[in-house]
C-alpha cells in the first residue's frame, strides 16, 4: 500500500538527515520526499510518500513520532486528501515530431517554459499519477533530463 | 560565567557529583572549570569507551542519567561504541565530547569528528552547542531525554570556543523543559488496559514474559506484585533477569536461544503471553511470527515502536511500566491457574538439560552457580560477552541483587568499567565482573582505574583459551575450521595483578574452586581470580 505522511518538523540543521537516515536505515522505502518551510520560519513541512506493507507503514509512523525533532505526524488518505506534484522535462524533438508534441502537452495541461534548436522544457503540475503519465507518454520523443519535485499533500477538509 | 562554567554549573543543578572521562584541548575549558568545583569528582579512565560503559553501570545502580566526557576527535570517536551499547540496552547517559572551534567545522582540521553524524542511530538525541547562551537548556533537555520515556544516551558536542566564551545573561537552569515534538506516553490507554484484563481473565495460561524494560523501569516490585496477586507465572529475557529471585515460586527461567529448556516449553503451551518491556529480540524468540498465530499477545512496552517491529500483537498496551502495573493490580483478575502452574512445575523437573560440561578443570556451570550463591544477597554481578556470559545467565542465582549485561549490542570488554560505575555508584555493595579471557583483553588497561580508585571490584576471568562463542561457532557451523580465534594463555594473570596492586586468586579444578572463591569474596580489595576452563565446552 501507500502511505502518505504529511509530517511537521523542526526547522533547524540535521532534521532532513535524521528522517533520511531514518528510512535508510531501516530499510523503508521512499517514493518520494518534499520539504519546505511552512508559514512559521521555525516550522518545515514534509510530505512523505512510502510504499510497503501495513506493518511496515504502521513502523513508519510510529519511529517519525519517536523523533524529538519531529512535531507532528499525519497519515494522509488518498482519497481524501489532495496530492499534487510538479515536473520539469526536457525532450527532444525534430520538425516531424514538434507539432504532436506541443498538442501532447496542451491536451495534458503542461506549459512550454523554453524552446531552443533541438529541444523543449515543459512544465506539468498535477496528481502524482498524471504526471508520471505523462512522462511515460514523452518516451518515445526521447527524454533528456527530468526533474520532479516530490508529492506534497494536504488533507481536504 | 563562560560556557564550560555553565556546563559544570548545569551537571550540578542535576545533582552529578561524579563523571567519568579523559581529556583534551577541546575540552580543556571545561576541565579548568572542573578544577574549580571540586564537589564533581571526575574519575580518569584509561580509555574513552570505558568512560561509557563505567557510566552505563554507574546509571544501572543509581537508577539516573550518568555522564561521560571526552575530548574531540579521537576521543570522541573511541566512545561511539560505548554509546551504541547504552543505545541498545536504553540506558541513560549524557555524553559531552568536546569539538573544534565553531569557526572551524566542517574544515577537517586536526581532531575534528563529526559526531552528531557519526552517532546519529546510535544516541536517543544529540546537540551541537553553537550558542553559548545554550547551555543551561541544553543541558536541561539532554537529562529529561535521556531519563524520560524510552530512556537512552543523548549527547551534547561543544566546541571549544563556545566554553570559553562568557554568557551574555545571567545563569538560570531552567526548571522545566519544553521540546513540543517530544511526548512520552505515561499512563496506559484505558480502553486498551480494559482489553488486557479481559484478555487475562480469558486465558487459562497466562505468562508473562519479563525484560530490561521492567527493571529500567524500576517496575520489578510491582511486577512481581501483580504476578503473586493473581498467580500469574513468568519466565524473563536475559535482560529481564532480576525481576524476581531465581527460587521465586511462579519463576520459570530464561527464555530463548540461550534459556532455559523449560521456559520456552512454557511459552510454547501458554494461551496469552505478556510481553513487558521487552523488544522480542532475535535471540529471545527465534521466530516470532510463529507465536502469532497461536496465542493471544499482550506487548506492554514504554516505546510504541517497539510494538509490532517484530510480532504483531493481539494487544499493544503504551505506557510506563508502574502506571500500567499499578493499574493491573487494582483490577479485578479471576483467572484460576492451578492447573497450569502444576503443569509448568512438571515441565521444570521433567525437561532434561542435554547440555553437559567438562568435568576437567572447573566446570563452568558449577562456577557460576557456586559464585552467585556464595556472593552477598544484594550484590551487583556484572557479566561480560561470549560463552561466559551465556553460562552466567542461565547458571546465576539471582537473589536480591543485580544482574548487568550488555543484551543489545554483545559489546566484550563491557563489565569491568560497567562494574567500577556499578562500584562507584554503591560503595558498600559486592561487585563482580565475570568475563571471559578475551573481553577481559580488552579492557584491561582499566585495572589502573580501578588501582588508582580503590574500588574494591572483584574480576573473574573464566580462562579458556579462546574467544570461546566463536570457537563453539566454528566448531558447528563450520567443521571445527578453528580460524583466528586461539588467544593461548596470556597473560600471565599473577603478573598483571601484582603489576596493579591487586589481589590474585586462581582455581584450575572442582576441588578447590570451593575455598579459592571463598578468599576471593572474602577479600576487601580489588581482586582477580582466574578459573580455567576447559575449551571444550559449549553452551550448547
Ligand atoms: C567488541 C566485540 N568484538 C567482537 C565480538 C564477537 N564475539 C562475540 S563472543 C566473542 C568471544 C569472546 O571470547 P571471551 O571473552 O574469551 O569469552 P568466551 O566466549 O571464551 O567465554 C567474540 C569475539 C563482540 N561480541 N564484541
Ligand atoms: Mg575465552
Amino acid at each position: 500500500m501507500k502511505g502518505i505522511f504529511s509530517v511537521l518538523v523542526e526547522n533547524k540543521d540535521g532534521v532532513l538527515s535524521q528522517i533520511a537516515g531514518l528510512f535508510s536505515r531501516r530499510g523503508f522505502n521512499i517514493d518520494s520526499l518534499a520539504v519546505g518551510e511552512t508559514d512559521k520560519h521555525d516550522i518545515s513541512s514534509m510530505t512523505i510518500v512510502s510504499t510497503a506493507d501495513q506493518r511496515t507503514i504502521d513502523q513508519i509512523e510510529k519511529h517519525l513520532n519517536k523523533k524529538m525533532d519531529v512535531i507532528k505526524v499525519r497519515r494522509l488518505e488518498e482519497a481524501k486528501a489532495v496530492s499534487l506534484e510538479m515536473m520539469l522535462i526536457k525532450v527532444s524533438y525534430t520538425a516531424q515530431t514538434r507539432s504532436s508534441l506541443i498538442e501532447l502537452c496542451s491536451v495534458m495541461g503542461a506549459k512550454i517554459m523554453h524552446i531552443s534548436a533541438k529541444s523543449i522544457m515543459i512544465e506539468i503540475h498535477n496528481t502524482p499519477d498524471v504526471v508520471g503519465e505523462f512522462l511515460e507518454l514523452l518516451k518515445s520523443f526521447g527524454i533528456l533530463e527530468v526533474q520532479r519535485t516530490g508529492t506534497i499533500s494536504m488533507a481536504k477538509g | 560565567m563562560n560556557g564550560a562554567q555553565a556546563m559544570v554549573e548545569c551537571l550540578k543543578a542535576e545533582g552529578i557529583t561524579r563523571i567519568f572521562g579523559i581529556p583534551g584541548v577541546a575540552i580543556a575549558p571545561f576541565y579548568e572549570a572542573l578544577y574549580e568545583n571540586p564537589q564533581i569528582e571526575h574519575v580518569l579512565v584509561r580509555q574513552e569507551q570505558a568512560a561509557g560503559h563505567a557510566a552505563s553501570g554507574y546509571a544501572r545502580i543509581t537508577r539516573r542519567p550518568a555522564v561521560c566526557v571526552t575530548s574531540s576527535g579521537p576521543g570522541a570517536t573511541n566512545l561511539i561504541t560505548a554509546l551504541a551499547t547504552a543505545n541498545a540496552d536504553s540506558i541513560p547517559l549524557i555524553a559531552i565530547t568536546g569539538q573544534v572551534d565553531s569557526s572551524l567545522l566542517g574544515h577537517d582540521v586536526f581532531q575534528e569528528a563529526d559526531m552528531r553524524g557519526a552517532t546519529e542511530s546510535f544516541v536517543k538525541y544529540s546537540y551541537l552547542v553553537k550558542n553559548v547562551n545554550d547551555i543551561p537548556r541544553v543541558f536541561k533537555e539532554a537529562f529529561h531525554i535521556a531519563s524520560t520515556g524510552r530512556m537512552g544516551p543523548v549527547l551534547i558536542d561543544i566546541p571549544c570556543d563556545v566554553q570559553r566564551m562568557e554568557l551574555s545573561k545571567a545563569f538560570r537552569y531552567p526548571e522545566e523543559v519544553k521540546i513540543r515534538g517530544y511526548k512520552p506516553s505515561v499512563m496506559g490507554n484505558g480502553q486498551q488496559l480494559t482489553k488486557v484484563i479481559a484478555a487475562i481473565n480469558r486465558s487459562k495460561r497466562p505468562l508473562i514474559c519479563a525484560g530490561g524494560g521492567v527493571i529500567l523501569g524500576n517496575g520489578e516490585e510491582v511486577v512481581r506484585a501483580f504476578c503473586e496477586k493473581n498467580s500469574i507465572p513468568l519466565v524473563s529475557t536475559m535482560m529481564g533477569i532480576g525481576t524476581v529471585a531465581k527460587a521465586h515460586p511462579l519463576y520459570f527461567g530464561m527464555l530463548g536461544n540461550n534459556g532455559k529448556p523449560y521456559a520456552n516449553k512454557a511459552v510454547a503451551n501458554a494461551d496469552l503471553l505478556m510481553i513487558v518491556g521487552a523488544r522480542v529480540a532475535d535471540r529471545a524468540v527465534p521466530k516470532p511470527e510463529k507465536l502469532e498465530r497461536r496465542l493471544t499477545v499482550i506487548h506492554i512496552d514504554i516505546d510504541s515502536a517497539e510494538i509490532g517491529k517484530m510480532l504483531g500483537p493481539t494487544i499493544p498496551l503504551v505506557g510506563d511500566i508502574r502506571h500500567i502495573f499499578d493499574a493491573l493490580l487494582e483490577a479485578d483478575i479471576h483467572t484460576d491457574t492451578s492447573e497450569w502452574l502444576e503443569e509448568l512445575e512438571e515441565f521444570k523437573h521433567t525437561t532434561v538439560d542435554h547440555r553437559v560440561f567438562s568435568d576437567r578443570l572447573v566446570n563452568p556451570m558449577t562456577l557460576v552457580q557456586t559464585l552467585s550463591e556464595k556472593m552477598d544477597d544484594d550484590a551487583v554481578y556484572v557479566a561480560d560477552v561470549g560463552q561466559n556470559q551465556l553460562w552466567s545467565a542461565d547458571n546465576y542465582v539471582m537473589k536480591n541483587g543485580r544482574f548487568l549485561t550488555t543484551g543489545g549490542m554483545g559489546t566484550m570488554g563491557y563489565s569491568i568499567p560497567a562494574a567500577i560505575g556499578a562500584k562507584m555508584a554503591d560503595p558498600e555493595r559486592q561487585v563482580v565482573a565475570v568475563c571471559g579471557d578475551g573481553a577481559f583483553q580488552m579492557s584491561m588497561f582499566e585495572l589502573a582505574t580501578i588501582a588508582v580508585s580503590k574500588a574494591a571490584v572483584k574480576i573473574l576471568v573464566l580462562r579458556n583459551e579462546y574467544l570461546g562463542l566463536v570457537r563453539e561457532h566454528q566448531e558447528k557451523v563450520y567443521e571445527g575450521h578453528y580460524s583466528g580465534v586461539r588467544l593461548y594463555s596470556y597473560p600471565h594473570f599473577d603478573k598483571l595483578a601484582q603489576a596493579y596492586d591487586m589481589e590474585y586468586f586462581h582455581a584450575d579444578s572442582n576441588d578447590t574452586l570451593d575455598a579459592e572463591l571463598d578468599r576471593f569474596l572474602a577479600c576487601p580489595n580489588a581482586a582477580i581470580m582466574v578459573c580455567d576452563v576447559d575449551s571444550a565446552n559449549n553452551t550448547k
